[in-house]
């Protein structure tokens, strides 16, 4: 219950904004629209696969409103913020875990993400690219499991990369590490089989795919439901990390009387 | 005040923030890392497509990797001098421009240094993209080395365009205050969009890209003669005129949005 009212006040926060976040997306679906327009003028000339010109554009568009529920995680989900007020040492005495009391305010943010950017950018999209909804229950629900196991390893990173700033005096540079790391792994632009083969097993290593690549090949029909093991195994092991991670962050945290 | 006087205005503020930066070196010498990580991701994605796909409209691999390290250099030039501008959301939300306006200094002069920062990542990988696509257009026989002089202007002609529309979208915010999605439409993605030959978009979008966000012509339309001979050398001169037109056009722009900035009283 204290989790679902922390998600829910989270998502709240945002409504006071839903107005100027509709017209922001604006920015975000040209974005999408700029790289699709690429892969046409490319397709025009090239054959493109599996994907075909189609597939390419709704490939696109997809990864285009998925990143804001799957890449656009708050940054170190706030942490970084809290060590420099001194926050973080009254968030840690709360008698809730500091991992799952900030998952639960970023559940909240990123479903009013999903309803205020991801829906309306693709509903755009679906008109303007005259794209085509998975045909069967299953490829729908696969597609949504991967995606909802994609935010949840996209918070466990940004709880990592937030938990940083006890060590450094700058976890940003982290962040756009991460975010640059992203854009090129979890085969946002490119698919990743079209990867230079060094590249792509570097990618299958790390959690990327799971990010935008797995749930798109989902969508298209492409993928097989059996893609969910990878995105089950990654969840884990973030979970076990973000857990280790608490134990050394309660050790280390300082106040300085600020 | 004199002109020099300015000028060693300027310098001094500009090594106080250095000195300032420094303080932190750890930090420093992680975030240009981390910056060329950045960067050596971004030209991935580009190399990447032409790795599948071998030439694109026509562009070779090293006529494109010449398109992105002139962008790169030019925006990094650009964000040298001019970061604070592009960071101007935060003074307006947080109402510290009224600080800034009772200097008495010129409000871009004031703001300007305080953002000045070495990013020597952006010129590393931006520089080692252009020996790299000189040496290879060279060897080809290509261009000669009458396109190195050139090259050197476009990368400084290139910077004003690219600061005059940072100006130009910093301006909108005396009405919006929050600017940081404009700036992604008119920074981010229409630089995006200038990694490729222009060729590749729809009409109406390369024009866009050509006039109201003018970033085709730091790269594409200067690149044209420069490295395929074509047009004439009026196309680089276009590019010298378009700096000084939209530098112009955006000063102005700026000047007249100060009369308008509204302090949010914080």
């Amino acid at each position: 219950m204290l989790y679902l009212t922390l998600a829910s006040k989270a998502y709240a926060r945002n409504l006071q904004f839903r107005g100027a976040h509709l017209f922001h997306n604006i920015a975000s679906a040209a974005f999408g629209f700029l790289y699709a327009s690429l892969w046409i003028g490319l397709g025009q000339d090239h054959s493109l696969g599996e994907y075909g010109v189609q597939g390419m554009v709704a490939y696109i568009a997809f990864n285009q409103a998925a990143l804001w529920i799957t890449t656009f995680t708050s940054n170190g989900l706030g942490i970084p913020q809290s060590v420099r007020t001194g926050q973080i040492s009254l968030d840690l005495m709360r008698p809730v875990h500091l991992f799952s009391h900030l998952m639960a305010r970023e559940w909240g943010q990123l479903a009013y993400q999903f309803v205020y950017k991801s829906l309306p950018i693709f509903t755009l999209y679906f008109f303007l690219f005259h794209l085509e909804l998975p045909r069967t229950l299953s490829s729908v629900l696969s597609c949504l499991l991967g995606l909802l196991g994609a935010s949840y390893m996209s918070i466990c990173i940004n709880y990592l990369i937030g938990v940083t700033a006890l060590w450094t005096t700058e976890s940003n540079w982290l962040y756009w590490g991460n975010y640059s790391l992203s854009n090129l792994l979890s085969g946002f632009f490119v698919p990743l089989e079209w990867l230079p083969d060094w590249l792509a097993r570097l990618a299958w290593l790390s959690p990327y795919p799971y990010l935008l690549y797995v749930p798109s090949r989902l969508f298209l029909g492409l993928g097989a439901g059996s893609l969910l093991w990878g995105t089950l195994f990654w969840c884990l092991l973030l979970t076990i990390l973000c857990l280790s991670v608490t134990r050394l962050l309660r050790q280390k945290v300082e106040v300085q009387g600020g | 005040m004199r002109s020099e006087s300015w000028l060693s205005i300027y310098k001094l503020l500009i090594l106080t923030t250095l000195r300032s930066r420094m303080q932190y070196k750890f930090n420093f010498v992680f975030g240009s890392l981390m910056a060329a990580i950045v960067q050596i991701n971004e030209f991935l994605m580009v190399a990447i497509v032409l790795y599948k796909f071998g030439e694109i409209k026509g562009w070779s691999l090293y006529e494109i990797g010449y398109l992105y390290a002139v962008l790169t250099l030019a925006r990094t030039l650009y964000r040298t001098f001019g970061d604070e501008v592009h960071h101007l959301e935060k003074y307006l939300v947080s109402g510290d421009l009224d600080g800034v306006l009772i200097r008495p200094l010129p409000v871009l002069l004031a703001l300007m240094p305080q953002g000045f920062r070495l990013m020597i990542g952006e010129v590393l990988q931006g520089g080692f993209v252009l020996v790299w696509a000189f040496i290879g257009l060279l060897r080809s026989g290509q261009i000669d080395w009458t396109a190195i002089p050139l090259t050197l202007f476009i990368i400084v002609t290139g910077a004003g365009i690219l600061f005059a529309i940072g100006l130009a979208t910093a301006t909108m915010g005396f009405w919006t205050t929050r600017i940081s999605e404009l700036q992604n439409l008119t920074e981010d993605a229409a630089r995006a969009a200038a990694q490729y030959p222009l060729t590749l978009y729809p009409k109406w979008l390369s024009g866009l890209l050509l006039t109201v966000i003018p970033v085709g012509l730091v790269n594409y339309i200067p690149s044209l003669y420069i490295l395929r001979g074509e047009l004439g050398l009026w196309a680089v001169g276009l590019t010298g005129l378009g700096a000084v037109f939209f530098l112009l056009l955006s000063l102005w722009f700026w000047r007249f949005g100060l009369t308008k900035y509204q302090s949010t009283g914080s």
